[in-house]
């Protein structure tokens, strides 16, 4: 009997580890990898052409992207990632069934080939006939790029995509070169793309069925919402997912606590989205690529320095066309409880010191001063409780507590989680399904990751 | 059946030894922790099982008023709220089924000789919207228990609650009320989240348990904390949005504003048990504080033809100043499907804070604007000066610029709006 059951206790904990670790072992791959997924260099060859994309609710979505090189057609299209001072040429063929064009806002760009547009030279739907598209990125940022042609059905159809452009000075494998706009007010440990766009499903069922005459895009009524080309809860899926083969990124976003996390958000679509930051304000420090500055001033913000104009914010408004960069930071100041249980030792990977007396550890800017204070209320028992996915059984960071069988799961280091999101609620929702659409979860993961129970 | 029953030998002894390791404290209970007077072995430990009557009537037991008896803290502050279900009537009479909240803090059940659980008869079907505005100043200790007093009118629904302080700065993700990412309660037992206040500003608060439907529901309502600031004369003023430095940020007088809208189609497919109106989620009834004009101007009692339920919409937002004052309207949005521009005819608007921060650091102005017209998307705030000097006494309109928000669904001439009545 001893051995039986030791036998089912070994086979139910293995078992236990593999559903605990499974779900959440993509995002915890893409924790500590702070460049944004994307393709780098200089020459891009663009295919325009169509395929299908997959939201939450299992829907099987029509729509129009681009591939780059022999890759896949991609939604949203591929996040350039160029260097400040670099000539980009992108060269675009055309497989739709009708001519299209890339525009690129905030560069100076000269087309060349294709056949002539009204905002720009356009790709004649013959799949040969080539556009080309050059520019100097001649200054840092976060931009995007889009469909010139007939946009409010291309652009729609999911035609857009990001770019940016990196700060000279910038060293991929030096984490202290880190910056958004080359000086330390846009100096970041972790790095997070938001691309947010809708799609209405009508519109992309007749495109399917070729009816392009029924199309009426002034009856808009988006019922898809999406985060860097997918719904939730495939949001939180790693990049290059190989059953979300034409959307490759992700958006979950994790971070230790007193990281400095850049934010770059960006207008996709043609609504506007109210993108709030659960666990803190964010300091907007940039739009449209430009700093919000005055001559260069700074000041002091939680963690480190920000342009002096930045605008702290829990909800950024993210306009069609805008992009908008932020810095965010999760330090726990002033909760007034410990987050550590006691700065219990088996909770606490990392010894943490305040040796300046500012109340922030020296090294990670985590808050510490609260350090032995006690859990400030007795929580419910657990039959009266529902549980998240992202609940580690326990208030405490990098502690898990027990749950019941089947609960919780999704965040085995036991990080604090919240969830960002547009809070125009309805983007929560993938057609007539909650939850979904336009959200992500956020991990402030414990330092030097936590402890299984 | 022998062998399966074995199979789930370890996983059962596992959940009641990790069952027996957890505190157990069963169904209603409220918390506001206070020390036990001394001596005791241990000195001053913490009892949490207390409460107190509100004395005052303001919704919150408060240290400072003397209305807790060996408080943890000066400023510690206790507020019980309930989660429940209710009806309200629009403008134009309209009945809609709601979720909200209600104020539970007055009941003192054990200074009653009730078990906790009496709260659950006293407040189920109690919720109105908008919910109680909690108002906090920086500093205060909060301690906020949430009691799920369930859907009576839904029986077949077994949701959980939580309350989301919207903008928290540094959330614990235990007291954040995310669902995904915590613990939300279940019918008939308490959550006490806690928070330690320490800045100041506009922020809103509602239930995230399936965000979409209970906040269309209407679990909605405004939360403000006032600075560290307030009582120290600066710049002319008392009173601040803000820890500004220079008073820039002083009022005479405060209103909060908050932007909801209700589909009326979504609630009347709720109480009928049908599937809900996700994607085709319209709303035909844009309010301020969870009315439609012209029911937001009126500080007295409403129609009762029109509205059977006293108390179902509390609020009103007449806004009213005397020639000269500076008002300041803590605008905030939870509408959940657009975005919502207001204008104020007649007085500019100057925007001194947003997302619950002053613009620009203390003593610094310079990143304040003045316009005519303040956009906010569903979890936006802003805070906005209406200085009255050299305005002439009279009425001035506050609504928005989404034209076909100003109907009470059919009914004209209504919906987001109200009045600015300045008078000496």
């Amino acid at each position: 009997m001893n051995s039986f059951i030791s036998k089912q206790t070994v086979w139910c904990l293995t078992l236990a580890a593999v559903l605990l670790w499974l779900p959440a072992g993509a995002a915890r791959a893409m924790h500590g990898n702070a460049s944004i997924a994307g393709v780098t260099g200089t020459a891009f060859q663009f295919t325009a052409k169509a395929d299908h994309i997959t939201t939450g609710d299992g829907n099987n979505v029509f729509f129009w992207g681009y591939a780059n090189g022999g890759g896949e057609v991609q939604y949203p299209g591929p996040t350039l990632i160029v260097n400040d001072g670099d000539t980009v040429t992108i060269t675009l063929v055309n497989r739709l069934p009708e001519a299209t064009s890339l525009v690129i806002p905030g560069f100076a760009v000269t087309a060349s080939g294709g056949q002539p547009g009204l905002l720009t030279r356009e790709a004649p739907p013959d799949g040969i006939t080539t556009v080309t598209y050059t520019f100097e990125a001649n200054r840092p940022g976060t931009f995007t790029y889009y469909s010139g042609t007939h946009s409010d059905l291309q652009v729609e159809m999911g035609l857009l995509g990001a770019i940016i452009v990196r700060p000279s000075g910038y060293v991929a494998a030096d984490p202290m070169s880190w910056t958004a706009y080359g000086d330390e007010r846009s100096a970041y440990d972790q790095e997070y793309l938001y691309l947010l766009s809708e799609m209405d499903l009508t519109i992309h069922k007749l495109a399917e069925q070729g009816l392009f005459d029924q199309i009426d895009t002034t009856r808009f009524w988006p019922v898809y919402w999406f985060v860097n080309g997918r719904t939730a809860p495939d949001t939180m899926l790693d990049d290059d997912v190989s059953w979300l083969p034409h959307q490759p990124y992700s958006a979950m976003t994790m971070m230790n606590a007193g990281e400095r996390v850049l934010m770059r958000m960006i207008g996709g679509g043609r609504d506007s989205h109210p993108f709030h930051t659960h666990g803190n304000n964010f300091d907007q420090i940039a739009r449209d690529g430009w700093l919000l500055d005055e001559g260069g001033g700074n000041r002091a913000a939680e963690v480190g320095f920000i342009p002096d104009k930045s605008v702290s914010d829990f909800t950024q408004t993210v306009s069609p066309g805008g992009t908008y960069d932020a810095i965010f930071v999760w330090t726990g100041k002033g909760l007034g409880w410990d987050i550590y249980n006691g700065s219990d030792a088996e909770h606490m990977m990392a010894v943490l010191t305040d040796a300046n007396g500012d109340g922030f550890d020296d090294t990670t800017f985590e808050y510490i001063a609260d350090h032995g204070k006690p859990f400030p209320v007795v929580l419910p028992g657990q039959q009266e409780v529902t549980f998240g996915a992202f609940y580690s059984g326990s208030p405490f960071l990098g502690a898990a507590g027990s749950l019941p069988p089947g609960e919780g799961g999704n965040n085995p280091n036991s990080g604090f989680a919240y969830m960002w999101h547009s809070h125009n609620e309805k983007e929560m929702v993938n057609n007539d399904i909650f939850p979904g659409g336009l959200m992500t979860m956020v991990i402030v993961d414990a330092p030097g990751g936590g402890v299984m129970p | 059946m022998t062998i399966l029953q074995h199979k789930m030998i370890p996983l059962a002894v596992a959940f009641l030894v990790a069952a027996s390791l957890l505190p157990v404290q069963a169904g209603v209970f409220p918390q506001c922790p206070t020390r036990a007077p001394a001596p005791e072995p241990n000195p001053n430990p913490i009892v949490f099982s207390s409460w107190f009557d509100d004395v005052n009537g303001d919704g919150m037991l408060r240290a400072s008023d003397g209305e807790i008896v060996n408080p943890v803290s000066a400023n510690q502050v206790c507020v019980h709220l309930t989660a429940g279900d209710g009806f309200t009537n629009m403008a134009d009479g309209r009945e809609q089924y709601i979720f909200g909240f209600a104020n539970a803090t007055g009941f003192n059940a054990p200074a009653m000789g009730e078990p906790w659980d009496a709260v659950m008869m006293n407040y189920m079907e109690s919720a109105h919207f908008p919910a109680p505005t909690l108002t906090f100043r920086e500093g205060d200790e909060v301690y906020l228990s949430l009691t799920n007093v369930g859907m009576i009118n839904r029986p077949d629904l077994f949701d959980p609650h939580s309350v989301h302080w919207h903008g928290f700065p540094n959330a614990a993700a235990i007291f954040d009320g995310v669902p995904d990412a915590s613990i939300i309660i279940n019918m008939g037992s308490t959550l006490t989240y806690y928070y330690q206040v320490v800045e100041a500003g506009t922020f809103m608060y509602h239930c995230h348990v399936e965000a979409t439907e209970h906040m269309q529901m209407g679990m909605l309502g405004n939360l403000y904390v006032t600075p560290a600031q307030d009582g120290t004369p600066t710049g002319g003023f008392s009173r601040f949005a803000y820890n500004d430095g220079d008073g820039s940020t002083g009022y005479d007088v405060a209103y909060p504003i908050q932007i909801g809208a209700f589909d009326p189609v979504f609630h009347e497919q709720h109480i009928g048990v049908q599937p809900l109106p996700f994607a085709n989620m319209d709303d035909k009834y844009p309010m301020f504080n969870g009315r439609g004009y012209p029911d937001t101007v009126n500080t007295g009692a409403l129609d009762p033809a029109l509205h059977p339920r006293p108390g179902a919409a509390p609020m009103p937002t007449l806004i009213a100043a005397t020639p000269g004052q500076r008002i300041l309207l803590r605008v905030s949005s939870l509408s959940t499907t657009s975005f919502h521009t207001l204008t104020v005819l007649g007085i500019p608007m100057q925007v001194v804070g947003k997302g619950s921060r002053k613009l620009g650091l203390t003593n610094d102005i310079s990143q304040y604007y003045t316009t005519n017209a303040i956009t906010l998307g569903g979890g936006q705030a802003m805070d906005v000066i209406l200085d009255t000097a050299g305005v002439p006494a009279g009425t001035y309109f506050l609504y928005t610029t989404n034209l076909d928000h100003l109907a009470n669904e059919a009914e004209d001439y209504g919906g987001m709006m109200t009045e600015i009545r300045i008078q000496p």
